[in-house]
This record gives C-alpha cells, structure tokens and sequence, in this order.
C-alpha cells in the first residue's frame, strides 16, 4: 500500500468528534478518486467495440469478449462484496482495483489480441466489482451513517465531473489521434487516481474514530443468508433492477436515433447528450444527498425514478435530435439519485451486519442484470415496434419502478 | 489522409506488418505461381516427411501494393467525411463479396449504427498500405438506412442511386 506507514498516528492523536486536517484531506482524497475512477470507466465502455473493431476484430470475437466482461462482472458481484468485506483497509482494495484497471487498459493498447483481450475484460469485470463498494465504504468511515448522504451526494459531484471529462477527453483522444490513444490515456489516468488514495490509506490505521465502525463489524459478521434476505434489500434491488431495465436502452437507443435522423453533427449531438446529463448530476447531487439525509430516502429515489417515464415519454412524442439531447440530460437527475441511494439505503440496512459490501454487491447484481436486459429487450421492441414503443416500454418499467419505491419501500434513514 | 491513419503508432505498425508480409512475399519467389504444375483434385500432396511440420504444399504472393486487408478499416465519403470503419463482409453463395457491414457514427460506441452498403459502391486504394477505403455515398444517404442484423432471415443494403435522381458519378 503507499505510504500508509507513521502517518496514521499523527491522525490517531487527534479527537474524536473534530475536523482535523487528516479528516479534512481524506474527504478531498475521495473527491479527487471519485473524479478519476469515473474518468478512467468511460473507456471501458461501450468504446471496447469500437476500439476492437479498429483492430481488424470480426464482429462475433467482439461480442465474445464484450459478454465475458458482463459475465464477470455479473458474476463477481457478491463473491468480489464477499472479498471487500474481509479486508478492512479498504484503501488497499481500492488501490489494487485500480492496479488491475491499469492492466486492463495496457492489454488492450498494447496486445489488442485474444488473450490478453478476453484478460483485460475479466480482470476490469471483477475491479469493478471491488472498487465499487470499497469507495462506498471508505465513504461511510468518513462520514458516518448520518451525514453518509452528503457524503455520497459529493461522491455523485465528482464521478459526473469525471464521467463528463473523461467522455470530453477520450472522445476527442479517439477523433483526433487513436483509438488506441484512448486506453494509454486510461492507463496515464489510472495512476493519476492512486495520489488521492494516498491520505485515505493512512485513515484507517487502528485506533481512529472513523474505523471504530469498521473494526467493530469486523469481529461479528452476520450469516450471509440473512443479509440477502433482508426484506428491504431485496425490495430496493427489485426497485434498482426496475429502473435499469428501463434507463440502460435509454441513451442508446436515443444515440442510434440521432444518428439516423440528425441533419449534420450527430456526433456532436450524441457527445452532448452524454455530458450534459453529467453536468446535470454534478450541479445537483450534493443536495439530493442533503435532502436524502433530511427528508429521507423514498423520496430522492422517487423523485430520481420519475424522470425516467417522463423521458420515455418525451422522447416518443417528440423524436427530433435536438429535443433528444435536451430530455437526456434528465438522466443526471435519475443517474444521480440512484448512485446516492443504492449504497445509502444499503448501508442503512446493512452498515452493522459486517456485510455491507456483500449487500452493495447484491444491488449491483440486480443493476447488471437490469442493464443486460435492457438494451436487448429495448432493441427488440424498437425493431418490431419502431421507437415510440420502445421507448414507451422503458417508460412503462420506470413508471413500474417509482410506483414499487412507492408503495412497497419502507424509509430507512436513521432517525 | 484523415487523422486517425496519419497517427504515427498505427503508421509504424502497418509498417511492420508490411515489412513482414513482404519477407514472406519474397520466399515465395523461389517457386513463382507459372512454374508450379496444375494441379488435379486427384493430385494428392507428397505426405509430410517426418523431420519437420506439415505446411502448405505452395505459397503464392500477395503483394502489398495489390492486396489490402480490410476489417476496421476507415471509410471515407467522397468528399473526405469520415463515415465509419468496416466491421463486416457479406458474401453470396459463391463467396463473391455483396456487401459491407459499416460501423456508421455514434460517439465513444454510442449511438453507432451498422449498415450494409452494396460492395460495388467501395474503392480501396491498395497502393497505400493504411489507406482508408472510398464510399460513393455520403453521409446522408447511408444515415438512414436499415440496421443491419447478421442473424436476421433478411436485411437490406444500400445500393447505388437510381440513375435519373443521381447526379451522374455517384453510383459508377
């Protein structure tokens, strides 16, 4: 781990209750690390088809290695919130993930061939499974599970700043030099996020306020059986699974549209229509985190959730370019609402059980398997049905998921 | 020569690619394609001597200034505008190319289309190596076209203007 030795007791000297400077650089660090996993993730995207077809890949060995990535990813979920759990110094898992990113771009600039291909996309698939969780826990150490929301909501700022640079700067990367260029600026990136881990290592040295949490839960854990069956946690990823279903076919089936119809600058059209949802997020995410963490958590899902229908909506009725990028910023408010929520109506379930990342791991299950869903399902629709239909289904499963938040999710902020 | 072949990386591999292509090429000259005999369906090759591999009974060249491989290759309009890159090739019954499969637009993946566009309506230049393929088409008129599916029982490919509502060239 870097430099986690002697600094912690300098922090450990510190009271209870106090901002300190360590405190203090800890929160930045994350901010900072929030900024650049989101960077770093927009390569690994949808672009990994289009890099592969730059490399001469036919279209079957792309949708191959495309499949094992989300084979992985699906598969690791709990098995990887297992692992996190085990290991309190969550820095090091955040760190190691982000190790493993560095590989995964390298391979894929560097040996664009199957091996290392099909590697690349196991070993992304399981990080992304771990560095998921360990920055929502590292969250709640720093904050605590009553200012947790504020907390996540400042996370949401950083990962949509990140997420809006990263599309900005690999966009351009790709136009104006290489594909290829896209993945050394990944791996460049990947060490640019290990600085800001730096001061969050030295947070957890024992004997510290913020892991008092995390040393308690690691000496009793509960049964795993009783944390995947907790009713609320099963209830919330049902609402999770819901929403992705509609929202993950959203963008792209709205990006195949603009493509077709816009008279000139589609791609700058589609450009937009990715970072002006980000923008969105950014600016208001820190106060969905505060109204999570006055007015509960209902509320902020709900409110996240219904601009999911109202986009479907739009989007069916009015199917012009323009009009497309301009409903798809709503996405920063639905995107952001259930990257706050989902860890805090998680930890407020199961921040005491010594199982939190195994129940993070749980909803990130049933948001993957929302996301495989929902884009051949939408594609499916769309091609029988056109696209009014296809996106009035999206509609119809967002509408499904607000009402469930609704009426069957019971509020769980602590009071 | 759009920005995305003048990048020296790619530059320096197609290079070595080229490079090692004509050492093959240049073994090859030992057995020039004339002097080889015909050969028959019954014409059986001399089974593998035990010292060494089984290979190919002969080689002929493919030289890099005739032959160009073409999968992700870059399609240009005839105007310059970069349209997408290669992702496919259809063929017919007897292997003859119909179509490509173009991988059109979108941004970082998203938004990208495939279309099938009649093979007639692509020019390659072979005599540069990273050279990008030449649609007859422009933007707008492959825009709109049909997604093309692989697993569908059919689909559709663009095929050249009608000649009365072309302006002349665009369909030769």
């Amino acid at each position: 781990m870097p430099a986690n030795d002697g600094a912690g007791t300098v922090a450990g000297q510190a009271q209870h209750g106090v901002k300190r400077p360590a405190a203090i650089s800890a929160e930045r660090g994350l901010d900072w690390f929030n900024l650049f996993v989101a960077n770093i993730q927009t390569g690994f995207g949808p672009f990994v088809a289009v890099y592969l077809t730059t490399q001469g890949w036919t279209q079957t060995r792309i949708g191959l290695a495309l499949s094992l990535g989300t084979i992985t990813a699906m598969a690791s979920q709990l098995p990887a919130g297992a692992l996190v759990d085990m290991i309190s110094n969550k820095a090091a898992v955040a760190f190691f993930s982000i190790l493993a990113f560095t590989a995964s771009a390298l391979f894929f600039a560097w040996w664009p061939t199957p091996l290392f291909v099909y590697l690349a996309e196991v070993l992304h698939g399981f990080s992304s499974c771990t560095l998921g969780p360990a920055i929502a826990a590292m969250s709640l150490m720093i904050a605590g599970p009553r200012a947790l929301g504020l907390r996540l909501g400042r996370n949401a700022r950083f990962a949509a700043i990140g997420n809006g640079i990263g599309a900005a700067l690999m966009g351009a990367c790709g136009y104006y030099f290489s594909s290829q260029s896209v993945f050394l600026l990944t791996a460049a990136l990947t060490l640019a996020a290990v600085l800001p881990l730096l001061p969050l290592a030295r947070l957890y040295e024992p004997g510290r306020p913020a892991s008092r949490r995390e040393k308690s839960t690691a000496r009793h854990r509960e049964p795993i059986a009783s944390v995947l069956t907790n009713r609320t946690l099963l209830g919330f990823g049902m609402c999770a699974m819901l929403f992705t279903l509609g929202n993950a076919a959203m963008l792209p089936l709205a990006g195949n549209f603009v493509t077709k119809r816009a008279e000139s600058e589609a791609t700058l059209l589609i450009a937009a229509g990715i970072v002006l949802p980000q923008l969105v997020a950014a600016a208001i995410s820190p106060a969905l985190g505060r109204l999570a963490d006055t007015h509960g958590r209902r509320l902020v899902l709900f409110l996240g959730f219904c601009t999911l229908p109202i986009r479907g909506l739009l989007f069916a009725a009015f199917p012009n370019p323009g009009m497309m990028v301009a409903v798809q910023s709503l996405d920063g408010v639905a995107g952001a609402s259930l990257g706050i929520i989902g860890p805090l109506v998680t930890s407020d379930v199961a921040a005491n059980s010594g199982r939190y990342n195994l129940a993070l791991g749980f909803v990130g299950f049933m948001i993957g398997i929302g996301a495989t869903f929902s884009t051949g399902l939408a594609g499916l629709i769309a091609d029988r049905f056109g696209n009014p239909v296809a996106f009035m289904s999206l509609a119809a499963a967002g509408v499904a998921a607000a009402a469930l938040v609704w009426t069957a999710m019971p509020e769980t902020r602590p009071q | 020569m759009t920005a995305l072949s003048s990048n020296p990386v790619r530059r320096i591999w197609s290079a070595i690619a080229a490079a090692a292509f004509l050492a093959v090429a240049g073994v090859s000259f030992d057995a020039p394609a004339q002097d080889r005999p015909a050969r028959t369906a019954n014409d059986v090759p001399p089974a593998p001597v035990k010292s060494g591999p089984p290979g190919p009974s002969y080689l002929e060249p493919l030289y890099a200034t005739e032959t160009t491989s073409i999968l992700g290759k870059n399609v240009i309009g005839p105007n310059g505008e970069k349209l997408g890159m290669i992702a496919d090739v259809v063929v017919d019954r007897d292997g003859r190319p119909r179509a490509a499969v173009i991988d059109f637009g979108g941004f970082l993946g998203v938004g990208s289309r495939k279309v099938a566009i009649d093979w007639n309506l692509l020019k390659f230049d072979t005599e540069k190596r990273d050279h990008t393929a030449v649609l007859a088409l422009d933007r707008r008129e492959i825009q709109a076209a049909p997604e093309y599916k692989a697993d569908a029982e059919s689909a559709e490919m663009v095929g050249p203007p009608l000649v009365e509502s072309s302006s002349g060239d665009a369909g030769k």
